[in-house]
């Protein structure tokens, strides 16, 4: 489903004109599969991040390149960027970004409403979903209304609601407690089982890490599967 | 992103932010504002200069200057196109003098076509037109005109004797004729200019007509209309008493084109100068009036433009400030899939929307503004001057006309999404990741 074959990146530190590159990704190549739960664990500054933004789009990697779904999105411009996201992918993190002007279900409806969906289809879907991930009570409620674990369903929801193949989850319960957390990683579970979608979960947490199929060690740009040196 | 969403979205904005919106409404409304009553000034001074040259005189009309000028050079004209009418007045070039009961008057007799008259505006008060060769129509004023020496003599030597009694002297009208004219018979007569003197062979003429008051108070009125018909005859009582050597002609023409429209008067204008006729219209002077007007309103609008672009610097800052604090918003966007495109039409739909609203409530206070100076500035100027009429005259200050309210609404709504393009630009080109990192 999604190819990534010997991605390479680097930041530039220091003042202008001085900037020296620090390797953040060295030669990455891995695959996740259709239907799969994979998790990308590593410490902070270890490149966990960095790699999910790419994979995503948000940042063009240096050399190297991303196949989702046959489409290589890598020489992606911009725009070709935000379309596909738009339709491929769904995004949780770890501190839910949802819109702080915006109901629950404004915020549900926000990717619809970018894809040019009609109000009354929009409606129809975001009532099913919000049935459906217990966020009914609370629909007309502000983000700064809801509690830390609402506000990341309402954050999964809106990840839901175009129906995407791939979700991609940076520290999906980073800001939760442990008993939210729990919930959270069951419904995300149940997702991939109900309704077969993909999860890319970027974590630092083991026991997150835990309920992926396939676990993936990130160390100084370098990745680990099973244990096994990934980088070639 | 359907259109109505954006707008949505907009306005969603535009609620958080209100009291910065507000100002920066009042800001553009200012601006555009000032433009147009500024440039109203110029429409304004321009209108009432125009209206009063076209008050003093018959704006569709040429006047055509020829030694010869004859019916089939008139009925060539009028077949011109945009040509109204063509009036032939023929004037009679001797002693005149009209005659009811003991009332005289030396009033002057025009002959002329009157279904020409009447196309070129001649218009009656009373009466009908002549339809016989001795029937007339009299101006106006001709009653004033008619006087009996008597009396005149009598009220004479009364003022007289009135004037060394009384400092101040109020100069009274003249005794004249005040009984009914339509329907009573005149006598008209020429004479000699040399002796003054009538040539003693009276034309009876009837009165079936009085002719409508010029427009103007100052322009009187005391001729005799009648028709080419009576022509015969007056050339027959001429040429008995005329000297022999005389050459001269009884009468003397002259000859006003009527345009149909007044744009039409300068073709009209142009092709008679063409056949060779020296020719008089107002649209010259009309043209160079225009000419100047133009350049000082062109003038007056660039200055008012630049109270938009000051303006505009209000608009700039809050549209900057709005991408500021949306960042966050605008990188969760970005992330979920919206286009770069998107993004910057969110945001100069916002400035847009400023200048539209800024714009319509410009336009409204600006005719408010307008009324109410045309009513109250004549007042205050009049006081100012001492003239207690001045507020009777004519006198427009400020005119708004729709070119005006378009060229100021393109200008501002313009202004407006200019200064909003860089800050929407700005909104691209967020970085996402930075935007995402960023608290609440």
């Amino acid at each position: 489903m999604i190819h990534v074959e010997h991605i390479q990146h680097s930041f530039k530190i220091g003042k202008k004109g001085k900037e020296r590159p620090v390797p953040v990704l060295k030669d990455l190549s891995f695959e996740v599969k259709k239907g799969s739960i994979i998790s990308i664990v590593g410490r902070s500054g270890s490149g966990k991040s960095t790699l999910l933004h790419i994979m995503a789009g948000f940042l063009k990697p240096e050399s190297g390149q991303i196949t989702v779904n046959g489409t290589v999105t890598s020489k992606f411009t911009e725009t070709q960027s935000a379309e596909f996201r738009l339709e491929q992918f769904g995004f949780i993190f770890q501190n839910f970004q949802l819109m702080p002007g915006l109901t629950t279900f404004e915020n549900i409806e926000l990717p619809l409403k970018l894809k040019g969906v009609t109000k009354a289809e929009r409606t129809k879907q975001v009532e099913q979903l919000v049935q459906h991930v217990g966020l009914k009570e609370v629909q007309d409620h502000y983000p700064n209304e809801l509690s830390g674990g609402q506000q990341q369903r309402v954050s999964i929801a809106r990840a839901l609601i175009t129906n995407p193949p791939i979700i991609f989850a940076d520290e999906p319960t980073g800001s939760l407690d442990s008993e939210t957390e729990q919930e959270i990683l069951a419904l995300i579970r149940s997702l991939n089982e109900s309704r077969g979608i993909t999860f890319v979960i970027i974590t630092h947490d083991d026991e997150v890490a835990s309920i992926a199929d396939e676990i993936y060690q990130m160390h100084d740009g370098v990745l680990k599967a099973g244990g096994i040196h990934h980088a070639i | 992103m359907q259109f109505k969403d954006q707008l949505n979205f907009v306005s969603q904005h535009i609620k958080k932010n209100k009291l910065r919106v507000f100002m920066t409404i009042l800001a553009a409304t200012m601006g555009t504002a000032f433009l147009i009553i500024l440039a109203s000034v110029g429409f304004g001074i321009q209108d009432t200069l125009k209206k009063e040259i076209l008050d003093n005189r018959l704006v569709t009309q040429v006047e055509v200057h020829s030694a010869d000028l004859d019916k089939e050079k008139a009925d060539k004209m009028k077949k011109l196109d945009h040509v109204k009418a063509v009036v032939l007045r023929q004037e009679v070039n001797a002693f005149q003098t009209t005659t009811l009961d003991k009332y005289t008057s030396p009033s002057s007799l025009l002959i002329s076509d009157f279904s020409e008259e009447k196309k070129a505006g001649f218009a009656l008060e009373k009466g009908r037109l002549p339809k016989g060769k001795y029937e007339v129509v009299v101006g106006h004023d001709f009653a004033e005109n008619l006087m009996n020496e008597e009396e005149v003599e009598k009220f004479q030597s009364q003022q007289q004797a009135n004037e060394s009694n009384e400092e101040e002297q109020i100069v009274p009208e003249l005794p004249h004729y005040e009984g009914e004219l339509l329907g009573k018979e005149i006598t008209y007569e020429i004479g000699s200019f040399e002796t003054g003197e009538s040539y003693k062979e009276p034309i009876k003429l009837t009165i079936v007509g009085i002719a409508k008051a010029p427009s103007k108070d100052f322009i009187s009125d005391g001729n005799l209309y009648a028709d080419a018909s009576l022509i015969p005859e007056m050339e027959a009582i001429y040429d008995r008493h005329k000297p022999e050597e005389s050459e001269a002609s009884l009468f003397y023409s002259n000859l006003n084109v009527y345009a149909d429209e007044l744009q039409n008067v300068k073709g009209i204008t142009t092709t008679l100068k063409d056949d060779g006729y020296s020719v008089y219209s107002i649209s010259e002077e009309l043209e160079q009036i225009d000419v100047f007007f133009l350049a000082l309103k062109a003038g007056l609008i660039f200055v008012g433009t630049i109270a938009i672009l000051i303006s505009s610097i209000g608009i700039f800052n809050t549209m900057t400030m709005a991408v500021t604090e949306r960042t966050r918003e605008i990188g969760v966007m970005k992330a979920l899939g919206a286009k770069p495109k998107l993004i910057q039409r969110l945001f100069l739909l916002e400035s847009a929307w400023i200048g539209i609203i800024g714009t319509l409530i410009a336009v409204i206070l600006s005719y408010a503004i307008s009324i109410l100076a045309n009513y109250i500035l004549p007042l205050v100027v009049g006081a100012a001057l001492g003239e207690e009429n001045f507020g009777e005259l004519n006198v427009t200050f400020s005119i708004i006309p729709w070119q005006l309210v378009v060229i100021a609404s393109a200008i501002s709504i313009g202004v407006a999404m200019i200064s909003g393009w860089r800050p929407a630009r700005k909104a691209t080109q967020i970085d996402v990741i930075d935007a995402l990192r960023r608290e609440l």
